[in-house]
């Protein structure tokens, strides 16, 4: 009986799956959501089969992902991954059910998994991961987790319910590294012990010592991340195991950085600008290395950083007629505030456009804008030639715009995503495309269709 | 003319883009010409209060406001109400809103003391209340309708010393029962709506300003009109979606 239940829940997902491809559609979470129905625990049936290493954290999950899949395929480590993005539960289960036979065997011995630090909790239990990957914690989306507090419960939770993995965890991150304080797992943490980054004016999480006690930081790299302490109690950043010791070089498509694994020191360069992209690196340089049963080595994990390619929209460089488009997903206060920050290391010409949604998967309350440190768009000047709102929230973008100090000249509201892509294929200058969630897939989508990029899923 | 803005707990009540309504505020008074300065009064740090025309608080997680619950138990507490009663302006959002109330009730009976500056209470519960939404505010000549997001676990009801700032039109307000939203006492504006709410409400972003004026300089103070059409869009945009 189990086993039909299994199989019927297989065939199902896979059938709808297909089908929904077939229309054309990235269709994610509906196969998922009906195997789930037939059976309830497929994902623990398939799951144990795997080898899987979970990515969880507010903001870096698909980028560390790319990251880490490079590694894998680098090191012919047969693995799979949900590349579309979809992190739910349901989303989840469709990738393994894909790469599961009929009869539930799984096909391939490893798995990268990144997953929404909300459903984390719920998927835990069922991945038993053996490596578990927390980028870092910032605010992101209240309407929909309400607190932060809700969120580090959940990962704290997910974390209890995945006693066979190794935890690797941003030091730097306080709300991170105290969030694993008693677990019995084995942890790894990774960090930066360089101020290369500099913290700006977002608005940021307050971090303190479990005795209450607000930490002291020595700096910050950017949010709460930095080199804390505190003094009543003698506590403060944990020692890293890898540690971005210097940041050589910021290009504007890639970072060169110095990093410490096991004690030796090695020159890396990142595939992807940005200060984030640094942690991000650091992050799956500590997963990998925590991953000792696959054997890669620093030669391969540098080769694989050197030269992934970025999830669809997290920095996408895309070419629009003749116009150099890069496709930044923006969803949060501390995320945006450094993609901002990137702009302006950038020293040429450019125009902005944003999209901004308030669908579910962006987010309801569009607040959090206002969290964003605009500082960076002040200092550009004349490099930037124009910023065009758009989305659903297209008014509320301008009037952020304009309180930023931006030139009213230069804002302008465009509603009309055939008429915005018309325009950017005109530009003159580079383009940088910073959408929210619902609108970097639609947006994609168009791209896709007007000048055949791949489609998401693939 | 000059304004003096107050910014009460910058570094804990920072929650919801609550910081865009200071900027709001210092932006159209220096579109007008008006000298405008803005000053924190983090936890710990005194200011005189004395020294300014208007105040905001803004609202916080629920770690972050138990952080300062000794400094607004106690001295802070006291200098806020002071410094209500009197006269001066101050704008109040979500969790800074309820501070200013008699005390917060848990959800699981668990009493707590605020600052008792206005004649309301809350009660915690499980639901929150989050979304878009709007209430009219009859205030000025002519009434308008404010528009927001509101997201709160804590029902709040008015007592006879306070009226309500506005009238429920679209979502929850004060509890969702009695279509109150928000208190009015002397210069005080309380509201749950962040969002944050005066960008896109520039008539109560004026109102503000002038009450603040007035106050300082005396009475018959006219602002300049300024370009509003993004703001109004934005406005209309949000209150056209909640009429349906």
């Amino acid at each position: 009986m189990r086993r039909l239940r299994i199989c019927l829940a297989i065939c199902v997902c896979k059938v709808a799956r297909w089908g929904l491809r077939i229309v054309g559609r990235g269709g994610t979470n509906l196969p998922g959501k009906l195997a789930m129905r037939c059976c309830p625990d497929i994902l623990g049936v398939l799951g144990q089969q795997v080898f899987t290493i979970v990515i969880t954290g507010t903001n870096g999950k698909t980028t560390s992902a790319r990251m880490l899949e490079q590694c894998l395929e680098n090191g012919a480590v047969p693995a799979f991954s949900n590349r579309s993005g979809a992190n739910l539960l349901p989303g989840i289960t469709a990738e393994f059910v894909a790469n599961a036979s009929l009869g539930g065997k799984m096909r391939l011995p490893y798995a990268v998994i990144e997953c929404d630090e909300a459903a984390f909790r719920r998927a835990a239990r069922h991945l038993d991961a053996k490596i578990v990957l927390v980028t870092n914690v910032f605010r992101d989306q209240l309407d929909r987790y309400g607190e932060i507090t809700h969120t580090l419960n959940s990962i704290r939770a997910g974390l209890e319910d995945s006693p066979n993995a190794t935890v690797c965890v941003n030091a730097d991150c306080a709300l991170s590294a105290g969030m694993v304080a008693g677990l019995p797992n084995a942890v790894r943490y990774f960090g930066v012990e360089t101020a290369f980054a500099q913290g700006g004016d977002e608005g940021t999480d307050m971090a303190r010592c479990a005795c209450g006690a607000a930490y002291l930081y020595e700096y910050k790299t950017y949010g709460h991340l930095g080199l804390y302490r505190c003094d009543t109690c003698n506590a403060g950043r944990p020692a890293a195991d890898v540690a971005v010791t210097a940041v050589l070089d910021e290009a504007p498509d890639t970072s060169t950085i110095e990093v410490r694994v096991g004690g030796e020191i090695h020159q890396v360069t990142v595939n992807l600008p940005g200060a984030y992209n640094i942690y991000n690196a650091a992050g799956v340089m500590a997963a990998a290395a925590a991953a000792d049963v696959l054997n890669l080595g620093m030669a391969v994990i540098s080769a694989a950083l050197r030269e992934f390619r970025g999830g669809f929209g997290r920095m996408e460089r895309l070419t629009v007629g003749d116009v150099t488009v890069r496709m930044i997903l923006v969803k949060n206060p501390i995320g945006c505030s450094q993609v901002l920050r990137y702009l302006a290391s950038v020293t040429e010409p450019m125009a902005l456009v944003f999209c901004l949604n308030d669908k579910t998967g962006d987010g309801k309350d569009v607040s959090w804008l206002w969290d964003v440190d605009t500082a960076p768009l002040i200092q550009m000047g004349d490099m930037l030639a124009s910023v065009t709102c758009s989305g659903i929230r297209a008014d509320d973008l301008a009037v952020w715009m304009k309180y930023a100090g931006v030139d009213e000249a230069k804002i302008c509201v465009e509603y009309d995503y055939d008429k915005l892509l018309a325009a950017v294929a005109k530009s003159s200058v580079p383009v940088m495309i910073m959408p929210s969630y619902t609108a970097m897939l639609t947006l994609r989508d168009m791209l896709a269709k007007q000048y055949g990029l791949k489609q998401f899923w693939e | 003319m000059e304004l003096k803005i107050c910014h009460l707990y910058p570094d804990l009540l920072n929650l919801y883009g609550d910081r865009g309504n200071v900027v709001t505020l210092a932006r159209r008074c220096a579109a007008r010409g008006i000298d405008v300065s803005v000053t924190g009064a983090p936890l710990g740090e005194r200011v005189n209060f004395a020294d300014f025309d208007l105040f905001f608080i803004g609202g916080g997680q629920d770690a972050e406001q138990a952080v300062l619950l000794d400094e607004i138990q106690g001295w802070r507490g006291a200098e806020i109400k002071a410094a209500i009663e009197d006269g001066k302006v101050m704008l109040a959002v979500g969790g800074g809103y309820q501070l200013l109330g008699h005390s917060y009730k848990a959800p699981d009976g668990k009493e707590t003391d605020f600052i008792g500056a206005l004649d309301f209470t809350s009660v915690g519960v499980k639901e929150r209340m989050t979304g878009d939404y709007m209430f009219e505010w009859d205030e000025p000549r002519e009434a308008v309708d404010i528009v927001g997001f509101e997201n709160h676990n804590a029902r709040t009801y008015l007592g006879s010393g306070v009226r309500p700032f506005g009238k429920v039109l679209a979502g929850y307000g004060n509890n969702g029962e009695d279509g109150t939203e928000g208190a009015r006492y002397l210069g005080v504006f309380g509201t749950y709506s962040h969002g944050p709410v005066l960008p896109k409400n520039p008539v109560l972003a004026d109102f503000l300003i002038r009450l603040a004026l007035e106050r300082r300089y005396g009475g018959g103070v006219e602002l300049a009109p300024i370009d509003d059409a993004l703001e109004e869009r934005a406005h209309g945009f949000m209150a056209g979606r909640l009429r349906g």
